[in-house]
Formats: C-alpha cells, sequence, structure tokens
C-alpha cells in the first residue's frame, strides 16, 4: 500500500485492527464493531485511534463518539460506489470532523482530484505507480463550478 | 445565448486532456476495461455493435451556428457524414474512432461545447422546452436556470458515482413540452402569491423498464434554493439508492421503496442543513446569467402582407407553414420546426451538408441560432413571417421541409439493432416502413404521436407515446409489443398494452389498423388519444388481432 495525505506520498503510520495487529500498538484503525464491544476500555487510550466505516454507515449513530478517533477511514468497495464521497462530504461539513478522512479499498488514480475535493485528506493505493499517477492527476483541474 | 467565460473554458480545455490522458492509458493498456468504461461513459463515450458511439451534449437544446457548423466538421471529418439527434435534446456520432475522440473533444470546445456527462452514471444534459423565451404562456425563461444547474452538476465532485444515471428536465409554462413528469427531477417553473419565482419540484419519474410518472416532493422551492434543494435530493439518492441490481438503481425505486412520505423527510432533513449554505443562489448570480438570454432584438412589424399573399400563391407552402410552424409571441414572428423525419432518412439523422446548410439560414433568418427538440427535430425559432417563404424554399432544397410534424411520421425512435449493443430488435427499418405507409396520408390522418424503442430501456419513449412500438427478443426473433394512449403531455401518461406481441413483418399492418380504427370512429377533428378514451381498446384489438 502506498499513501498519500495532505496531497505527498508519506510512510503510513497506521495500521488496521483486522490485519491480526496488536491492539497496544499506536495508530491502529478498528472497525465498529470492535468499537462498540470495547468502547469502554478504548474510550480511555491514549495512542490514537482510528476507525473503518462501510459505505452505508449511518454518521449520526457515531455523532458522539467521533472525537475518540484521529482518523475514520471509509472504505470503497468498488471503485464506482460512491457513497464514500457523501460520507466524507458529510463528516466534514455536518459533523466538523477535522482529523484524517481516507479512502481506503478500491480507488482509482483518476477518482484523486473528486475525493480530495469532497473531505478526504487521504488515499490508500495499492503500488507507488498508482500513487504518483493519483498525485499527477490532482492537478488536472485547476478550476471548478461548486463553491466550497 | 449563454457564453463561456474563461472558467468555463478552462474547465472543458483541461477536461479534454485529462480525457485524452484516459484514453492514451486505455489504449497503452495501464487502464483496463472495466476502469475505462465509467470514465469514458462519464464522457460520452459508448462502446457500440459496430464502433464507438460519442453523445454531444446541446445544453437545454440550445445551439449556435457556429456550433452547428463545427457539428457539420465533426461529422464530416471524424465520423461518415451524418449524426443522429437524441430525445433528450443531445446530437450523437455513430462512427468515430476512439482514437480521434480527443481530437473530436478538442474541436467541440473551441466552440464551447463538450460530451461532458452526456452519459454514465452521473447527471446529465438539463433539458427544457424547446420553445423557451419564444411561447406566449411562459411565466419565466427556464434557460437561464438550466444553465445554473448545469454548471452546478458539471464535474460535481460528489455526485459522479452516482448508482445511475440522472436526468433533470426544466419546463417554464403551464403546459409541459419537457416530459418533466418523466425524469429523475422535473422541476416547474411557478410563482408564488408573492410573485416570487421558485419551482414545484417532481421527483422519481423516468422511462425505462419500470416507466413512472413523478411525483411532487415540493410545492414550491424559492428560485435562489434549487442547488441546495437538487443538492439535497442528489445526497439522499446517492447514499441509499441501490447499488445491488443495476434496474432497480434509479431514484424512482428508490423512492418507491421508501415511500414518498420518508423520502421527502429525509430530503428535506438534509436540506434544512445546507439551505442557507454557500449554495444560496445570489439575485445577482441569478440575473448575470439571466442577461445571456434576454430577448432578442426583434423588429416591430405591423402588416403581415407578404405572407397572406406567399400562402395564397402556393399550396405546399401552405401545409408546410400550418403543419410545421407556430405563432410566436412577437407578432410578426413565426417559430419553424425543421423536420428530421423525412422519407428519405432515419428519424433524427441529418448530414453535414444539411447542417451547414441550416446554420447558415439560422444566420440569415433566426439570429444565428438552432434549436433541437425532444422529438429529434430542429428548430428556428425567430423568423420574421415575411421570410418563411424563402426559408422554406430553402429549407426544402436541404430536404429539412417535410411537411409532417406531429403527425405519424414526425415518429420518434432510438438506434435500435442497427447500432445499438443493447438492442432486442431494430427499429430503423420499421421506422422506414411506416413512413413509406403513411407518407401521403400523415397529414389527413392528423396529429399521432408515436414512438419507438428497441429494448425496454426505451430511449425511443414508447411508453409515452399514443403509439407506442417496443422490440422484444423471442427466441432470437424480434417482435413487437404495442401500446396505446400514452402521453407526454402536462399529464403524462404510460400506454396500454395492445395484446401479444406482433411479428416484424406485420408491424406496419398493424399500425395501419390502428389508424384506420381511429379514422373510422374519430368524431369531427377529434384527437387520437380522445377517440382512443371515448371507444376504448377493444375495437383496436379486434382489429389487429383478428386480421391475423
Ligand atoms: S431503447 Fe434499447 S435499443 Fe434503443 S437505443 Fe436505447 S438501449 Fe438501444
Amino acid at each position: 500500500m502506498t499513501l498519500i495525505k495532505d496531497k505527498q506520498i508519506i510512510d503510513d503510520p497506521w495500521c488496521y485492527l483486522s490485519d491480526g495487529h496488536a491492539l497496544k500498538a499506536s495508530h491502529t484503525i478498528i472497525d465498529p464493531d470492535f468499537w462498540h464491544q470495547n468502547k469502554r476500555s478504548l474510550s480511555g487510550a491514549s495512542s490514537p485511534l482510528g476507525l473503518m466505516i462501510p459505505g452505508d454507515q449511518e454518521l449520526a449513530e457515531l455523532a458522539n463518539d467521533l472525537t475518540y478517533f484521529s482518523l475514520i477511514a471509509i472504505h470503497i468497495p468498488t471503485f464506482v460506489d460512491g457513497r464514500a464521497y457523501s460520507l466524507a462530504k458529510l463528516l466534514r461539513e455536518r459533523y466538523h470532523y477535522k482529523g484524517e478522512v481516507r479512502a481506503v479499498g478500491d480507488v482509482l488514480p483518476d477518482q484523486a482530484h473528486y475525493l480530495t475535493r469532497v473531505g478526504f485528506d487521504a488515499l490508500e493505493f495499492t503500488d507507488h505507480p498508482s500513487a504518483s499517477l493519483a498525485l499527477k492527476k490532482l492537478s488536472e483541474l485547476s478550476v471548478c463550478y461548486q463553491p466550497g | 445565448m449563454y457564453l463561456y467565460d474563461q472558467l468555463d473554458q478552462t474547465l472543458i480545455n483541461e477536461r479534454v486532456e485529462q480525457f485524452r490522458d484516459q484514453t492514451n492509458r486505455y489504449l497503452s493498456g495501464k487502464l483496463t476495461e472495466e476502469q475505462f468504461r465509467p470514465l469514458r461513459l462519464m464522457n460520452g463515450l459508448y462502446i457500440q455493435t459496430h464502433a464507438p458511439m460519442l453523445r454531444v451534449n446541446i445544453p437545454y437544446g440550445l445551439l449556435s451556428s457556429k456550433q452547428l457548423h463545427a457539428l457539420a466538421h465533426i461529422a464530416q471529418h471524424y465520423d461518415k457524414g451524418y449524426g443522429h439527434f437524441t430525445t433528450r435534446q443531445n446530437i450523437q456520432f455513430n462512427w468515430p474512432k476512439l482514437e480521434q475522440v480527443p481530437d473530436i473533444l478538442a474541436e467541440l470546445a473551441s466552440v464551447q461545447m463538450h460530451a461532458i456527462q452526456s452519459s454514465g452514471n452521473c447527471i446529465r444534459n438539463i433539458t427544457c422546452d424547446p420553445l423557451a423565451g419564444v411561447c406566449a404562456d411562459e411565466i419565466e425563461d427556464p434557460r437561464p436556470y438550466c444553465e445554473i444547474i448545469r454548471q452546478w452538476a458539471t464535474l460535481h465532485p460528489e455526485f459522479s458515482y452516482l448508482p445511475r444515471k440522472f436526468k433533470f428536465a426544466v419546463s417554464g409554462s403551464p403546459k409541459d413540452r419537457a416530459a418533466t413528469q418523466v425524469h429523475d427531477i422535473g422541476l416547474h417553473i411557478k410563482k408564488n402569491d408573492a410573485g416570487q419565482i421558485g419551482f414545484e419540484v417532481l421527483v422519481g419519474g423516468g422511462l425505462g423498464r419500470t416507466p413512472v410518472i413523478g411525483q411532487t416532493i415540493a410545492d414550491f422551492i424559492a428560485e435562489e434554493d434549487i442547488l441546495s434543494y437538487a443538492e439535497a435530493i442528489l445526497r439522499t439518492y446517492n447514499r441509499f439508492g441501490r447499488r445491488d441490481n443495476k434496474y432497480k438503481a434509479r431514484i424512482k425505486i428508490l423512492v418507491r421503496e421508501t415511500g414518498l412520505d420518508k423520502f421527502t423527510q429525509q430530503v428535506n432533513s438534509e436540506w434544512q442543513a445546507i439551505r442557507e449554505g454557500s449554495l444560496k443562489l445570489s439575485q445577482d448570480e441569478i440575473q448575470r446569467v439571466k442577461r445571456f438570454f434576454a430577448p432578442l432584438a426583434y423588429q416591430t412589424i405591423d402588416n403581415d402582407n407578404a405572407l397572406i399573399q406567399d400562402l395564397g400563391n402556393s399550396g405546399s407552402f401552405r401545409q408546410w407553414f400550418i403543419q410545421n410552424t407556430l405563432t410566436h409571441k412577437q407578432t410578426g414572428y413565426q417559430v419553424v420546426f425543421v423536420s428530421l423525419k423525412s422519407p428519405h432518412r432515419a428519424p433524427g439523422d441529418i448530414n453535414s451538408e444539411q447542417m451547414s446548410g441550416l446554420a447558415e439560414l439560422a444566420d440569415q433568418y433566426s439570429f444565428g441560432q438552432i434549436r433541437t427538440t425532444h422529438d429529434q427535430n430542429l428548430a428556428l425559432t425567430d423568423v420574421r413571417r415575411a421570410d418563411l417563404y424563402p426559408l422554406w424554399q430553402q429549407l426544402s432544397k436541404l430536404d429539412l421541409a417535410t411537411a409532417n410534424i406531429g403527425t405519424i411520421t414526425d415518429m420518434i425512435c432510438c438506434p435500435g439493432l442497427d447500432f445499438c449493443s443493447l438492442a432486442n430488435a431494430s427499429s430503423i427499418d420499421i421506422a422506414q416502413g411506416i413512413t413509406d405507409r403513411f407518407t401521403h396520408s400523415a397529414i389527413d390522418t392528423g396529429k399521432i404521436s408515436l414512438k419507438m424503442s428497441g429494448c425496454m430501456n426505451g430511449c425511443g419513449h414508447h411508453s409515452i407515446g399514443e403509439i407506442g412500438i417496443l422490440g422484444v427478443d423471442k427466441k432470437g426473433e424480434q417482435w413487437y409489443q404495442l401500446t396505446l394512449g400514452g402521453s407526454d403531455s402536462h399529464q403524462s401518461k404510460l400506454g396500454d398494452r395492445l395484446g401479444k406481441a406482433i411479428a416484424k413483418d406485420a408491424v406496419v399492418d398493424a399500425i395501419d389498423d390502428i389508424v384506420q380504427v381511429y379514422k373510422a370512429n374519430r368524431v369531427d377533428n377529434e384527437n387520437f388519444a380522445n377517440t382512443l378514451q371515448r371507444i376504448g381498446l377493444q375495437p383496436f384489438k379486434d382489429k389487429v388481432y383478428d386480421a391475423d
């Protein structure tokens, strides 16, 4: 995996609990089930915590919990599934979420520009060439019609 | 008409280069077909039976003569010398080469045109009343609003990967000439008691496999709120629309499965949160766009003598005048429909020579503007009545003066099996058969809307034709399902099935039977719909099926 954060390729400090990493490790991304089951013990943790949500996540259910997370990853099962775009927009504008919002899953370099415009500041790509291409694609369109 | 400024031009120029890169990556194997597909579709490029097909947007059906010249050049240079106008006011080229498409787009960009979002699961070209700005019954010209919505929808970062395609239509008159009830969102301009301009908003209409008439979701949305309201609908649809089955992915299914009440609540709660945000339109912006559509510089004309004389002199001109022209709101002017349903070409087709010729006529007689209609015809909407005769003569030379607007030979027809890879059956040869049969009796038969699609997707709008023809596949053979009584007027209505499907070689006879029953039963000048309503389907069934 290669990560773009704030329009640069960087080493990813985060890991996924689902990959078998121990929770103790700092910067772990968990899923909503795990969060709900372990909320009490996790909410006191001092190391940064991330949450990966699916495209059909009801954000209202998480509204009060967002402060516990330094990162929200939205899973995109296939690149033609546009739900993540609305979720990111809502996270930023409705819930004023200031942490990292990361696109994870089937993401094309050609989509990097729109993804960043709706509020994603981090994009995961399968390999370095895709990520470098995505960086180039970020500056393809210099203007847009939509405000904000 | 709207003219691009620096921002508009930069955007489409950059989009051309973006697409050029995508095409090159595909051709060099760096993008898979699966990855390229949605990207090319979002830019109007299909892969069809024989070749790619490129659909070019004509925003709300308005073209300048310069743009029509450019389309003529593209048809000549990159295609087989002709183009095809669609029911959504766009034009399609059926034979471009994939590797040349970026060059075509660059040529289009040089005349302020593009193919952005003319297909794909995104917001498509906004359509409107072809008589916008020239009809007497208009509350307000819909075109400035179409342009405002077009800009908001173009390359929208959030709504480019919707569950399915999404179509808007806007009507500015009580008489709906934009088929707003069969669009994902239909907007009717109205004024409230305070004289404020706004829209009645319809949602969830559409043709295709499951034709549905749109329902009113809001009685009055003020003009300054129209973008935030549209955004609320789109966001609700993007989040909750079905993605598991493409036949259930249109917003009409979401509205049906959620229920209009609950759907309305979802939209309203979203809207309340964004209503006062950055999408709120200022009067400055509305007025800025409206200025592009200011009334044309009409002359004051107080005598009609020339026309009266011309009408007295030529019977064929008189026939064309009655059939193909309409009264203009400005005294001394007339709206002229340019029929693309000549017996010599497939419905909606036009060749390069005709395009260039028509562009010149537009410059000479109609302020250099041309409209496209959702009946696959064109219109010169601002012609002085005294100029009608010479215009008619020149249109005749171009084979663009077939006097058949609104008649049975002015049919709507999709490309069908000849071009479209989804088709079950051909439509162009059936159209030809109907044209041959009715060319001489069309005017006498009166106004009948005949619409034909080569498959359930319904690009030819068969379900709202007074006579609808749908191509179906029966064990590899082409059959046709007939429906009667559909309507796309203010009260849209879906046609009723006449009976079992009909074999290809019997379709024209069946249509003839239907017309005979109508003619035998009509009282005075009763139109087809009224006769059908009065006598019911049965006499038509009897005639069509007993004749077998
Ligand atoms: S109705 Fe069917 S056959 Fe005709 S153009 Fe549409 S998809 Fe193709």
